[in-house]
């Protein structure tokens, strides 16, 4: 059951300034993102306007406050920081976000809300795999799975860990392991993203 | 267009709301229902006109589309006129039935737009008249930027109707809009909606650009610019040569020639016209052909566009 063959995970192409935008917010879930999340001869210095998250941070942050560098204490701050920003934006804001698939689909999940279309924000999940599984059987989100075979922590179901990632619901698919055949199991593995 | 299902419309209603303007209400001439239409779509009307052999095809928008009332037009009397809007304005009369194609919509609102950024110019303003209503009874956001001339203010206002409380803005000129005052102040999630010259329309684009909108949130209704130099029309394959003449468009030619090429929005819009060109400068007018279509001059939309030179041979 490994080697799963499914076309409609996301891919990520490495972030670049959109040079269509008139203003330009980089978001990333730790402080220090991963070269490899930006197109050649970009580097975060290219965005005006940095968001990030760095634990114990004392800062109290601004989300009106334009250019320049800012760390928010949780993901989960940030977030709600940044409806708060988007909701007062003008058009022309281009969102990119860095980090977990999750996060970065949190931030999706934002720019839409917001009205941005797809055209308007953009993407790169990096980072170690620790997707968000939602369990089809009881529909808990089971966080920080990285392997392909998980019990899930609201109905102790053996899950099977699809490759089949909702956007809408930011989460993989988490399918009871021997609901076909009772008994049935696999070899757990590591997920390699 | 070939095997597209024909509509035969009755005139319910036409009354002159200003000089230049006839609102004209249709509805099926069997007294059937009409097919539903929503909000920026357009019917192309089949028109009678004075020293054309064959009918003149006009496209027109919906201001309403009512199951029970049927549609609702407003056509403005065009100096030089065409033919089309002229038999409108003298000649149509109640009980006059009409061939018209179905309804299609290539300006259609976008459902999920926060707010719904509205500028029209002139007559441009009646495909706003149908999102008016239909943005009133969603109850979705919308800011409105009427440009016209002093002469049609106040029957553009009536035909509003603005509530207390709605962003209508009406401009007796182009002098007081200012384009980068109001698309730089709008929200988030704003789709702009222009209709109207396209010189208006061009600078609308050209400044949502600027400010970092994205293209898809800047929307346009193209009523093609028809006129421009004769030039003579070669059809590859069998020889015939047409004369476009200077107030006419290829895609009219061909049909006043008995060829049956096919269209649609007839306004640079959609591409069903598109046809293949074998020799000739194109001057090209639309919106849909990609830059690199454009560049090889392989393809032309004769809705719009027009030869640059004198001939113009066609791959037909």
């Amino acid at each position: 059951m490994s080697g799963q063959d499914i076309k409609s995970r996301p891919v990520y192409t490495p972030l670049a300034r959109d040079p269509a935008g008139r203003a330009h917010l980089l978001i990333i879930d730790d402080a220090a993102p991963p070269a490899e999340a930006f197109a050649p001869g970009t580097s975060a210095a290219d965005f005006p306007e940095t968001w990030s998250v760095a634990a114990h941070s004392q800062a109290l942050p601004a989300p009106l406050a334009g250019n320049g560098a800012q760390a928010f204490r949780s993901a989960s701050h940030l977030i709600a920081m940044l409806r708060h920003r988007l909701a007062r934006e003008t058009m022309g804001l281009r969102l990119y976000a860095i980090g977990a698939e999750h996060f970065c689909w949190d931030v999706a999940a934002c720019a839409s809300a917001a009205g941005m279309g797809r055209d308007e924000f953009f993407l790169y999940a990096a980072g170690k795999p620790a997707r968000r599984v939602v369990c089809v059987h009881c529909r808990t989100l089971n966080e920080g799975v990285s392997t392909n075979l998980i019990t899930c922590t609201g109905c102790h179901a053996r899950l099977f860990v699809r490759d089949h990632f909702s956007r809408l619901g930011n989460a993989f698919m988490g399918v009871q392991i021997d609901a076909e055949v009772p008994g049935e199991t696999i070899e757990i593995e590591e997920l390699s993203a | 267009m070939r095997d597209q299902p024909v509509l035969s419309l009755r005139v319910a209603a036409a009354e002159a709301i200003a000089p230049t303007l006839r609102r004209v209400s249709l509805r099926a001439a069997d007294g059937a229902r009409l097919p539903p239409a929503a909000a920026g779509a357009h019917i192309t009307l089949s028109l009678p006109a004075s020293g054309h052999a064959r009918p003149l095809k006009n496209a027109y928008t919906l201001v309403s589309a009512d199951l029970e009332h049927g549609y609702t037009l407003i056509v403005r009397r065009t100096d030089p006129t065409r033919g089309g809007s002229q038999h409108i304005h003298e000649a149509l009369a109640v009980g006059d039935v009409l061939e018209a194609s179905v309804p299609h919509n290539l300006f259609a609102l976008h459902s999920q737009a926060k707010k719904v950024l509205m500028i029209g110019g002139g007559i441009g303003i009646t495909p706003l008249l149908a999102f008016i209503a239909a943005l009133r009874a969603r109850g979705t956001r919308f800011e409105l930027h009427q440009i016209c001339n002093s002469a049609d203010l106040r029957v553009f206002a009536a035909l509003i109707g603005a509530q207390p409380g709605e962003a209508v803005h009406l401009h007796a000129g182009r002098s007081t809009f200012d384009a980068a005052v109001v698309l730089g102040a709008q929200p988030l999630g704003t789709h702009v909606y222009s209709c109207g010259p396209a010189a208006l329309m061009d600078a609308i684009a050209a400044q949502a650009a600027a400010l970092g909108w994205p293209a898809s949130h800047v929307h346009r209704e193209d009523f093609g610019a028809a006129g421009g130099e004769p030039f003579t029309l070669t059809i590859g394959t069998s020889g015939a040569r047409i004369t476009v003449a200077a107030d006419q468009t290829m895609l009219e030619a061909l049909e006043a020639a008995g060829i049956d090429a096919g269209s649609l929005c007839r306004g640079g819009a959609c591409g069903v016209c598109a046809l293949p060109v074998r020799a000739g400068e194109l001057e090209h007018r639309d919106h849909y052909l990609s830059a690199d279509e454009r560049q090889s001059g392989a393809v032309v939309m004769p809705c719009v566009s027009r030869a640059r030179g004198d001939s113009l041979v066609l791959d037909i």
